[in-house]
């Protein structure tokens, strides 16, 4: 039998819970593993759903608003690619706004 | 005494029962968040956690120590039960006094202890705090003097700006978009795509984190100011990959550039007004190239949220002294100026020689210039104590005229996007409006149809105050 990995857990922030939307997405996740490291950010592709059962391994992401409001139940996702930290982007630009508008310019 | 660094002015807190050493082991992942905000909130003292959980031996997070009036009187070398209004006094004198900084040998700069530089840097080397649970990350920088440069100027900027790690290289943080720093970086950085250095300094003398709070004017040196207010230089050592300088006693500097092209997230967090409510993700990114630090070095956090704490205390005495200096400048005949901590910088009290409405107005204008970080503005007459805000309470509740003395300003990118009442739709276009509340008799009015306050101090003449105040003991009465 192959060895089934831990699963990890990662948050991510949205403006409004409704923003969060399933399938493959650009995203911010941080890191919720203990230790030193724990809220690290990564900057990721991945696919995210409602549900585990749609995904391989998934890991969880747990989702909070911007106030910091944590959403009750979590998402899940499969991280496709790891990305550079920050995104192209001017100073006090909207980040969440910059990425749904490379999201639109992919389709 | 002077104070040069964070660790002698433990010594004083010590001393004065004003420190508390946490010797237990706590998380840096919201406990020492929690366990400083509860004690803030019972006015307690400053705290140093000595243990902390995933960290060697020394690392230490301090929290609180400019956090009641009777720190801040210890930090300005003052008696500790020195009144606020004694405190404003020697602020307002003291702040004006320029001495210029004293360069340091690198030998002798105790941040240059340690040296992480280039790719061997690594931010979660140090016990930066969950402050909030739900906060957007550890905010390695929020008791902080966040240092840069106009280059066409020589300006050196010093200001108050929250940053967390992001990775371990990497800082994002929110330095507001109408501020100093962003100032320079959007008049000699952005138009021509280069990066800023900047340096953000944990755990300096107490002096220079207040007057990082503080609205000095563009264009001038904080560190002057801080030297004035010591009495002496404060000691800057030049920075490993920068021309900044930096003062040469910090705990920690963390060099590096603001990056023009890039951005990634920041918060949210919880922040002075005393809520966490929706600033995050407009921020800036910094790519981190150096940290100095001393050995066992110490993380200053403010764990800020509802009043008091270490921003409504300092900034109650830094904006309001900077207010009545600017509220003199433009023409208005102040009294005294009080920002009341519970008011977050939000609510200020202006006592006036002559109110009205021509002077309120005057008033309003010169908060909405600018910049605005301000929004609810109490005017009272002379006669009112603006420390006491029984009696401005009092004096607006009989005074001002809820349909001619209430008076509105409307405006669009220069609101604070803090200020926890806007709709993210104002908040997002730095939309906002501020009131003024004219609580002053109308200067038309004749001295005889102005009602007279029926207080001791008012209502009774000289003579029956005199003979009450002499014969006071003999009536048996003990107040």
């Amino acid at each position: 039998m192959g060895r089934i990995s831990a699963m990890k857990e990662w948050q991510t922030f949205v403006r409004r819970f409704s923003d969060m939307k399933e399938g493959k997405r650009e995203l911010f996740i941080k890191d919720l593993s203990p230790g030193k490291t724990k809220y690290n950010t990564k900057h990721v592709y991945a696919t995210v759903a409602k549900s585990k059962r749609t995904l391989k391994n998934p890991d969880t992401l747990w989702i909070r608003g911007e106030s910091g409001e944590k959403a009750l139940t979590p998402w899940y996702l499969v991280i496709e690619k790891e990305l550079e930290e920050f995104i192209p982007g001017r100073p006090w630009e909207d980040l969440l706004e910059v990425m749904a508008k490379r999201e639109m310019k992919k389709g | 005494m002077v104070f040069n660094d964070h660790r002698d002015f433990f010594e004083v807190l010590e001393r004065e029962n004003e420190l508390a050493r946490v010797k237990r082991e706590v998380d840096w992942d919201g406990e020492a968040g929690a366990i400083s905000r509860k004690t803030f909130e019972h006015e307690g003292p400053a705290l140093l956690f000595e243990k902390i959980k995933d960290y060697p031996e020394g690392y230490r997070i301090s929290n609180g120590t400019s956090g009641t009036w009777s720190r801040v009187a210890l930090s300005m070398m003052l008696p500790k039960k020195t009144p606020i209004r004694k405190i404003y006094k020697e602020y307002e004198e003291r702040i004006d006094i320029k001495i210029p900084p004293r360069i340091a040998k690198k030998t002798n700069a105790p941040c240059k202890e340690n040296i992480m530089l280039g790719n061997k840097v690594d931010l979660n080397a140090f016990p930066a705090p969950i402050v909030h649970e739900g906060d957007g990350g550890r905010y390695i920088g929020t008791w902080d003097v966040v240092i840069n440069k106009d280059p066409e100027t020589n300006w050196t900027n010093w200001g108050m700006y929250r940053f967390m790690v992001h990775t371990k290289n990497w800082l994002t943080g929110w330095p507001q978009s109408t501020s100093q720093l962003a100032f320079i970086m959007k008049k000699s950085y952005l138009p021509y795509n280069k990066p800023m250095p900047i340096a953000v300094v944990l755990g300096t003398d107490p002096l220079s984190h207040i007057v990082a709070t503080a609205g000095i004017k563009t264009f001038e040196d904080e560190v002057d100011h801080v030297g004035g207010l010591r009495g002496e230089p404060v000691e800057l050592v030049k920075c490993e990959t920068s021309d900044l300088l930096v003062p040469a006693h910090a705990e920690m500097v963390i060099e590096g550039e603001l990056m023009p092209d890039k951005i990634a997230p920041d918060g949210p967090f919880g922040e002075y007004p005393g809520y966490r409510s929706g600033t995050m993700c407009a921020g800036v990114a910094v790519k981190v190239k150096a940290v100095t630090y001393r050995s066992q070095p110490i993380v200053t956090m403010v764990c800020l949220g509802t009043p008091p704490d270490d921003s409504s205390i300092a900034a109650s005495l830094t904006a309001a002294v900077a207010m009545k200096k600017g509220l003199l400048r433009h023409g208005v005949p102040v009294t005294d100026v009080y920002v009341p901590p519970e008011g977050v910088t939000h609510l200020i009290v202006i006592g006036v020689k002559k109110g009205g409405t021509e002077i309120a107005r005057k008033i309003l204008d010169y908060f909405t210039l600018r910049r605005i970080m301000t929004n609810k503005h109490i005017i009272v007459d002379a006669d009112v104590d603006v420390f006491n805000m029984g009696e401005v309470l009092h004096c607006f509740a009989t005074r001002c005229h809820p349909g001619r003395g209430i008076l509105y300003e409307w405006y669009e990118g220069r609101s604070n996007s803090l200020t926890p009442f806007y709709s993210p739709e104002e908040r997002k276009k730095l939309k906002g409006v501020s009131v003024a509340f004219d609580s002053t008799w109308p200067p038309e009015w004749e001295k005889e149809i102005v009602p007279i306050k029926a207080s001791f101090k008012s209502i009774y003449t000289k003579e029956t105050i005199d003979k009450v105040n002499k014969n006071w003991e003999s009536y048996g009465i003990k107040i």
